[in-house]
């Protein structure tokens, strides 16, 4: 998103099809997707919001919202269950979410044109919401991890507890969220560092993301929000979060935004309709890729960890 | 300077996202956290981003097209 970018020139009758066309796709698969959340839940083996002691793959006492809560916190969870999640609360954060996102398309539109902007909406909304409702699944049906505890074990990885639209198992506000926060900071960095490479502003964008997660998910996790729920498995747990997933917020828009800046070379070389493939293509690789890099990191650093003689779980800081 | 904001607000719509994001999202959120000690303190370590946010939007003014030959 460097301050030279031009919009890229429409071809309309492609345009319209791509976006016509994948959109209904969209709005199909979010349709089931919700349908299965809300009135199936048993297929995907969704957790009840309203009882804790029924979850598995983690329990509620192997999640990190265990963990960290009070005696008292425990036990207003154990009777309460999950606050928040009314149906004027569902549908107060997916239009939020909507119309938020809104701003970020439009700029896009008319700085990048059409076929960029739906391609980064799109793009960023399927690669993020694939890849987290993956790691939701995998941990869920499997009660497995890429993450390496030390000193205890905890079955899954995590999971969303309250949205009233859903993308497979992530909801929609979380990929729309993606989408508006993955462009707002690659613009930033634009903005900020126009004459560095793409690589740099990336990174940039990927780290300023990332460090407001940092305050973010331990405020999104707590009892009085648990907007979603950790499973402990992990040996860093930085503000009480397993650091994978501050790596993946890195990895995530860093690795986006490498592959959506490849669009107008690609639509150049190859042509508008093939260079859309190669992007969904590449975007599905790398998905994958970022997956499957999380199993050698997490067994790296567990395994230096260890050899620093660290026996159990490493809270950065002590206490939280 | 209004006028010229609002003539080129489209300019200023990824800056308003993140701002809606930072402030509902995150900073709202945060006085309703009342389990977790220092959590509105740990606001802090996210300056970079604030401080990189507010010269994105500098700069976004600054390169705006100037109207009647003032910028």
């Amino acid at each position: 998103m460097g301050e030279g970018h031009q919009p890229v020139a429409a071809t309309s009758d492609y345009d319209r099809k791509y976006v016509t066309v994948s959109a209904f796709i969209l709005i199909a698969i979010i349709a089931f997707s919700t349908y299965l959340h809300h009135w199936q839940p048993q297929i995907l083996r969704v957790p009840n919001n309203r009882d804790v002691s029924s979850w598995v793959n983690p329990r509620f006492d192997q999640t990190c919202l265990y963990k960290s809560s009070s005696e008292a916190d425990r036990e207003k969870i154990r009777k309460e269950g999950v606050p928040g999640d009314s149906l004027g609360n569902l549908i107060f954060m997916d239009v939020f979410s909507i119309l938020v996102a809104l701003f970020c398309f439009l700029h896009a539109r008319k700085k990048y044109g059409i076929w960029m902007a739906w391609s980064f909406f799109l793009g960023s909304f399927v690669f993020t919401g694939l890849q987290e409702s993956m790691w939701i699944l995998f941990g869920r049906f499997t009660g497995t991890s890429a993450a390496q505890g030390i000193g205890e074990t905890a079955p899954g990885t995590y999971w969303f507890t309250k949205d009233g639209l859903w993308f497979f198992e992530t909801p929609v506000m979380a990929c729309l969220g993606w989408f508006f926060i993955a462009y707002g900071c690659v613009w930033m960095a634009g903005k900020v560092f126009p004459k560095r490479s793409l690589l740099v502003r990336a990174a940039v964008g990927g780290l300023l993301a990332m460090i407001v997660d940092l305050w973010a998910d331990p405020i999104s996790t707590a009892p009085e929000l648990m907007t979603w729920v950790w499973a402990t498995e992990d040996c860093v747990r930085i503000f009480g979060i397993p650091q994978s997933n501050f790596l993946g917020w890195f990895l995530l828009i860093f690795v986006f935004a490498l592959i959506w800046e490849q669009l107008p070379r690609w639509d150049k070389t190859l042509g508008r309709s093939k260079a859309t493939n190669r992007f969904f293509w590449v975007l599905l690789a790398s998905d994958i890729a970022i997956l499957l890099f999380q199993y050698p990191w997490c067994y790296a650093l567990r395994g230096i960890l260890i050899a620093a003689g660290v026996d159990q779980t490493l809270y950065i800081p002590a206490g939280w | 300077m209004f006028r010229k904001i609002w003539r080129n607000r489209i300019e200023f719509y990824p800056a308003i996202a993140i701002f809606i994001w930072y402030t509902v999202g995150v900073l709202l959120n945060s006085t309703v956290v009342k389990s977790r000690p220092g959590i509105g303190t740990l606001g802090w370590i996210t300056l970079p981003t604030v401080a990189v946010f507010f010269v994105a939007v500098y700069k976004t003014y600054r390169g705006l097209p100037s109207e009647g030959g003032k910028s």
